[in-house]
Order: structure tokens, then sequence, then C-alpha cells
């Protein structure tokens, strides 16, 4: 082996050793999922994934080439993927006023669309899940995650998470405990009562939130599971 | 078509014996070592063979780098069995070896045999065959063959190399006056290169109907696939023989041709390491391009790596683990690293080194010396090449050789650094947090500080320059607010991975970067009493141009799980409780050699050599895969 060879494997080791040792720190996420409805079932949708203090190790992923096998993709490709959903959201019909503002410096993206009645809404993200997916067909999909009659509005979560999360480690757990689950829904009326006791009700009355971690909901959907009854409409 | 699966399989099914067998053996009596073909070019020999003797088959196989072959040798059949049951002389040496020519390719080991029945109840597929040889038994599996010669055995496969298939294929196929093989059938360049990009794993059928070519309507015709299959057998059987007739019939072996591989096989260490990088350097693939267009040059470099060769010994002690490496090269090469490794230790990197760092080096050379010395060296070589780049480029290095200031140069670059990782530590950086309005639930972002591990790292090169980098560092400044001179400190914020800060320090006759913020702000003068203890800086002193320390402890904690799968990160647990640390120290380098020594002195508990010895390799083997 040349000297040369030596001083340039010396260096690629120690660079795969800082990206590697980099990647095993702690990250967590947090997600906020706001769910406005208007008395007529029209609303608005808002998703917001914030990584800022995952932005290392995002970093530090985005520098390899490959990851436990599978093919890292780059910015480029993460940026082309995230205009595509939003692009084939658009199209879905009762869907409007799409946004999609991505932070890639702190790795926040947040979605926010119009919709004319729930059906619509989970019709749209359903469709272009499926379309964006490999997978052919997501039993997941089938679940009805949002309902509304008018008066009160049901929110569940389907249960795949907890299959998938029987596949990860313990470090990967508690990075998930780490992280925060915010589910907020709102009203053009003020809310009576909901079932779920964990969640709370905003001072306006307008709002209920529900609290929680990435780890505790893909142990147990339910946790987001409820039912919340509006004050009669006034003529 | 060759089932290539079948064929991998069954050559690895015979590598797991040679893995089995893969710590053992004195050899004294018996000559297993006499049956390694000189094209060999790679060697790992294993004397002491009896560590392994109480290994069972059933555990090694669960080895890591047994994975692939265990279906394929250990099918039931060695169920219960130690090493020891398997046939295999443990008085003999082991000899793993590889090479590659411009022909051919070879692989495989060889060992003794002290019971020929228990062999062949591990090695059942193999299958006798007539042997052209006179005192020798030739069985074959698939395309593996192992050949017995008293009591002494070679698992041998030969495989000629992809060019030479495909150049006499072609030669054949348009000799026959067939068009061209790779037809793109009416596709125009774009959508092909479309069909490959998509096309990963294309199934079967489609292979057949798009990418094998067919002569159409003969059926007794070969396509072009089927021809270079057959080429490659005919080829294999006439390397076989040609190697074979070599090894078995002139008597031409590895150790009677290169006489620095039979001195090394007489030492009485574990185990011996050879590598001839003179040949490894023929048969680079990078080098193709000079061969073809610049035949003298190639003769040329050739001629510079003659000699080069590395021989190394393994030595097993009761707490520790030795490797010793020997570099050697021939005079002009050696001139160069001499000059280049000629060169006095910087004690100034000493104080920057903490006593408790996980893991340093240190790297001495002088570049100015190599520069002038490999001037010396290479010009003429370069100079004597009738051929118009290369003679603009001779003019285009010498030109620059007279305009350059070299004294700047070479004294702000010199060569020398060193380089420490510090463990992992919090460093300061910022995230965003959303924060809830009671009153309505809606949220606001806000950027607060924040907290997150990051390894440590330092790298510092000594500099009689200091001034240089301090222009490029004040003129970076003015053209980013991100660059900021701190006094003692230089800092780029967000430098590492768009988040962290890098520090640089321009002190000492040092030029170091580092992410460790309490080098940068409190220790820009080094650590004082916390640096390197008098013993450790000693050492360093001591070695020749390079030494490095792990704390395998300490590092083996930090290890990136999330590389690894279970299997694997279970390798590492098991690496754990081993405690110990790694020291590479290197001699003076002279015109022939540099000799390189790595010591794993450890304190874990372990079963028995044999077993301990099996997890480093296998934990080498994880980490380089």
């Amino acid at each position: 082996m040349t000297f040369k060879k030596q001083i340039t494997r010396m260096k690629n080791v120690f660079y795969l050793l800082f990206i590697s040792l980099t990647f095993t720190l702690s990250s967590c996420i947090e997600i906020i999922d706001d769910i406005a409805i208007k008395n007529d079932g029209s609303g608005t949708f808002k998703y917001t994934v914030n990584l800022s203090s995952s932005k290392i190790k995002i970093n530090s992923i985005l520098a390899l080439d490959s990851l436990e096998g599978r093919r890292v993709p780059s910015l480029e490709e993460i940026q082309q993927k995230v205009a595509a959903f939003k692009s084939k959201l658009e199209g879905k019909p009762g869907i409007s006023n799409v946004t999609l503002e991505s932070n890639y410096n702190e790795y926040i993206f947040k979605l926010k669309c119009d919709f004319t009645n729930i059906s619509a809404l989970q019709n749209a993200l359903k469709e272009v899940i499926q379309e964006e997916s490999k997978e052919k067909n997501i039993a997941e999909l089938e679940h009805t995650w949002l309902s509304w009659d008018g008066q009160k509005m049901g929110r569940s979560v389907p249960e795949f998470t907890i299959k998938k999360t029987k596949e990860l480690k313990q470090e990967e757990i508690d990075r998930l405990k780490e992280g925060n689950y915010t589910s907020i829904s709102r009203f053009e009326r003020p809310v009576e009562k909901f079932d779920n006791p964990s969640a709370v009700l905003s001072s306006n009355k307008l709002a209920v939130m529900i609290k929680t971690n990435p780890f505790v909901l893909s142990q147990n959907a339910d946790v987001l599971e409820n039912t919340i009854y509006l004050s009669p409409l006034k003529n | 078509m060759l089932n290539l699966k079948a064929l991998n399989f069954s050559f690895v099914r015979s590598a797991v014996l040679f893995i089995i067998l893969f710590v053992s053996s004195i050899s004294f009596a018996q000559r297993s070592e006499d049956l390694i073909p000189k094209d060999a070019v790679t060697v790992f020999s294993i004397n002491n063979f009896t560590l392994l003797q109480k290994i069972s088959l059933d555990d090694l196989v669960k080895y890591e780098f047994m994975e692939e072959v265990q279906q394929e040798l250990f099918d039931g059949s060695t169920s219960g069995k130690t090493m020891k049951d398997s046939g295999i002389d443990f008085d003999q040496k082991l000899n793993v070896f590889y090479g590659k020519g411009d022909e051919y390719e070879v692989s495989g080991f060889t060992f003794g045999i002290k019971n020929k029945a228990d062999l062949f109840q591990v090695f059942d597929d193999f299958e006798q065959i007539e042997s052209p040889y006179e005192g020798v038994e030739f069985y074959g599996s698939y395309f593996n063959n192992l050949i017995i010669k008293g009591n002494s055995a070679l698992l041998i496969r030969v495989e000629p190399t992809m060019e030479k298939v495909d150049a006499t294929t072609d030669s054949i196929w348009y000799a026959r006056g067939n068009e061209n093989p790779f037809d793109t059938y009416g596709l125009d360049e774009e959508e092909n290169k479309e069909d490959v990009f998509e096309e990963e794993m294309p199934e079967e059928t489609e292979i057949d109907s798009y990418n094998v070519p067919s002569l159409g309507e003969d059926p007794n015709q070969k396509n072009y696939y089927e021809l270079r299959d057959s080429v490659q057998v005919v080829m294999q059987a006439a390397f076989l023989d040609k190697l074979c007739t070599e090894l078995l019939i002139r008597k031409v072996n590895l150790v009677n041709y290169d006489n620095r591989f039979a001195q090394q096989l007489t030492h009485e260490s574990e185990g011996i390491f050879y590598l001839d990088n003179s040949r490894s350097l023929q048969n680079a693939q990078g080098l193709w391009y000079f061969e073809t267009m610049f035949p003298t040059l190639y003769e040329d470099i050739k001629e510079l790596y003659t000699g080069n060769v590395m021989l190394g010994d393994l030595i097993l002690h009761e707490s520790s683990v030795e490797f010793k490496m020997e570099a050697r090269y021939g005079p002009e090469l050696g001139s160069i690293y001499e000059k280049m490794n000629d060169s006095k230790f910087d004690k100034h990197v000493l104080k920057y080194i903490n006593k408790n760092n996980t893991a340093y080096f240190t790297y001495n050379v002088d570049m100015r010396e190599a520069y002038e010395q490999a001037y010396k060296v290479i010009m003429p070589i370069l100079t004597d090449e009738k051929n118009l780049q290369i003679s603009t480029n001779v003019l285009t290095i010498e030109l620059l050789n007279e305009f350059i200031n070299k004294d700047a140069l070479f004294n702000t670059y010199k060569g020398s650094m060193f380089g420490t990782f510090n463990g992992i530590k919090k460093i300061k950086t910022t995230k965003i947090e959303f924060s809830y309005d009671e009153e309505t639930f809606e949220y606001i972002e806000k950027e607060v500080e924040a907290e997150e591990d990051m390894p440590i790292f330092t790298l510092g090169f000594t500099t009689d320059r200091g001034d240089i980098p301090e222009k490029v560092l004040n003129h970076l400044s003015r053209l980013t607010s991100r660059f900021k001179n701190k006094g003692n400190y230089w800092v780029y914020e967000d430098a590492i991975l768009e988040a962290a800060p890098l520090y640089m320090l321009n002190k000492n006759g040092l030029f170091i970067f580092t992410n460790d913020e309490d080098l940068a702000v409190n220790h820009s003068d080094g650590y004082g009493a916390e640096a390197l203890s008098r013993t450790e800086a000693k050492k360093s002193k001591k070695s020749g141009f390079m030494y490095g320390y792990i704390d395998w402890a300490k590092a083996i904690e930090k290890f990136p799980r999330d590389f690894f799968d279970e299997r694997e990160n279970e390798i590492i647990d098991a690496m754990r409780g081993k405690t110990g640390a790694m020291h590479l120290t290197t001699s003076e380098t002279t015109k022939e050699k540099t000799t390189f020594e790595l010591i794993y002195s450890f304190e874990g508990s372990y079963e028995n050599s044999g077993k301990y010895l099996l997890d480093l390799l296998n934990s080498i083997y994880v980490m380089s895969k």
C-alpha cells in the first residue's frame, strides 16, 4: 500500500466515523395535525412536521449514499417528491388552496389545504398516498379516520403504526418517546363535550387539543380517538 | 447460461472449511504450503491452528463471516462436531490465498489432512474425478477443485478474468460473421438508457426476449451469452490445467517462487501475512489506461514498484494480540518514503491531545523533502516518455517547479498532522419550537437554544507560515458574517452539517480544525496538565512517522449501531465486555522498509484464545463489510 493510499484511507475512515457517530445520536420529531371544520362541513387541514431538533442527524444521513442497505435519497430528490405530493393533492376533487412550505434549513414542512367536506379530504389524502407508495394496496388506507355529521366530529388513527414499531430497536423507541404529536380540532361554534379524557379545551371553547408522543401513539392508536360534540347550531 | 449463484455458493461452501481452519496449524513435517500456487498475490497463513480445535463447527457457523456458507457446507453433516472432528491436520499450516493475473484469478486455501474419511464428511459434495497427475487425487464440486497430494490438500477455484473471456468471445463471435450482439433493436439511445435505469431487476422472460440476442433461425447456433459461457468453461479448464502443471509437475509454488514468502513462513508467530504489492499494482484495473496509452510509462511505473511487498506476523499473547507488518519496497520508491518520513516530531501537537481522548494519531512527514525526491525520481521517467500529452505535462510541472514559491508552500503545509476523537459531547445548536396560545390553541414558531450530541474531532497541521491561513480567514470573514475572529480562535458558524460551529486555531505553529468548543475557548494554548501523560507522549515521539491509539472500551460504546443489523449489533455487543487499548507504532523508514506494529492489549474475560480471536476477526469483518 502506498503512503498516499494510507492517508486517503485514514481520511476516509475519519469522515465515515464522524458521519456514523453523528448518526447514532438521539433525535426527535414534532407533528401537529390541525383540522378546522366550519359549520357547513368544509374546512382547512394543516399538517406540520418539525424535524429541527434532528437537523444534524438528517444532514448526516443525507451525506451518506446508503443506510442499512438502502439508498439515501438526495435533497433534490426529496424536494421533487414533496413538490409532486403537493401537485397531486391540488388535482384532487374538493381540495383547493394547497400550500406546502418547506424549510430545508430547519427541516420543517407545513402542508395546508382547504376542503369542501371531510370525505373529499380523506379521499384526496388516501389517493395521493396510494399513488406515491410502491405498495399496491395499503390496507390501513381503508380506515376512516375522520367523521362529521354537523353536530359531532369523530377522529381516530389506523393501527398500522403499532405493527411497524414492533420492528424498532430500543434506541429508536427512546427517540420516538422524545417527540411530540399534537392533534387539534377547531370549530366555528363552541364545543359542548368530548370523550377523550386526555383532550383539553381551549379557553374560547372553539378548539380541542390532544398532546402525546409518537411512541405512545404508535402503541395505542386510541390515544387520539375522540368524539367531539358541538353546541347546537343557532339559526 | 451458467448458474453463477450455485457456482458462488459452491465455492463459498468450500471456503467454509478453510475458515474453520482459520486459526490453526503448526507445521513441521507436513507441507501444505507447498501447494500454494505462485499466482497467489495475497496469502494469510495460520500456524497455530490448535487454538481452534475446541471450537464447535456449529458455533463457528454462527459467526457473521460464515453467514453465506452456513447452508452450503454445514447442511447437517457437521452437527455436534468440533473442528477437531473435521479430518484436518492441525500440525500443518492453513494457508488462505488469492491472486489475480492478466488472464485469470485464483482463490482458495491449502491445509493438512489427518483423516480423509472425516474430511469428506464435511466436503460431502465433492466427487472424485480422474487425475491427470501422478500421485495426486482430484475431486470436483461445481467449479471448485479439491486436490490432494500426500497428506496435504489444495482447495482452489480458478476463474478466467472477464476481460479475457469477453475479448475471446468477441473475437469468435465476429469471426463467425455475426452482428453487434448488443443491438438496441431500434431504440434510440435515450430510450435505452431509461430502460436500463428503470429495470434494475428485470424478469427472466424480459432478459430472454430483449436483452439476450439470438442468432435467429438456427437452433444449433449459440447466442452470444451461450458462446461466452462456453468460452469461460473452456478457459477455466485450460487455466486450471496450466496452474496444476506448473504446481504439480514443474513443482513451482509460491514458496520457491518468492523467497520473501518462504522466509516469512519460517516465523513462529500464530499467523503470517503476505501481499505482493508489485503484482497487485500490475493487475490494478485503474492502470489499464496507462498500460494501453503509455506502455513505456506503465513499464517504468511497474519498475518503480518492484520489490513492493507487505509481510506481516500475527502473534497472540495471553492478554494481547500483536500484528507486525513490514512494508518493503524497491530503492527508488524507498528513497521517496525515506525522505518523506525523515521528519522531526512536532512536540507542539502533544499539548493539544487530551489525556482522556478516546482515540488519536500523530503523523510526521516532510512534504518538502518528499516532493524534491519524488521530482528527482519520477521526472526522468516522465521525461523519457515520447508522447505529446506527457511532454506537455512535464513542461507544466517543470514550469510550476520554477515559478512556485516552494518555501511558502511547504512551510504552510509541512505534512505533519495529528487528529483526535474526544468522545461525544453536547454542543449548542438551535431548534424551532411551537408555542400555543391557551385561548385559541393557535401556535407560533420560535427559535430556542438546544443541545445535541456530537462526536468531537480535532485535526491539526504543522505550519511555519501561520500568516498565510490567517490571510485566507481574514478574507473569508469579509465575505460572510459566519466567519468570526474571536481573538484566540476563529469560528465558522453552522459549518458542520449546517448546524454546528467549526473552530479554527492558528497558534503555536499549528493550524487546528475542531468542533470542540472547550478546546477553542478554554485551551487554545493546549491542555496543560490535562494533556497526554509523559509516558504516552514519549511513545508517540518515539514512533516513526505514525502513531495511533484507540481506547477500545470507550470507542465500542460509541459504535454506530444504526449502520448494522441486529445480528451485527449482537457481535458488537459481545465485544463490549472486552476492554483494552490499541496502539499503532511505526519504525524509522529506510530505503528498504517501514515496519508497522499494531498491539491490542485487552482486559476482558473470554472463554479461550480461539474464541476470542474469532470474536475479533468477526468484528473486523463486520466493520469492513
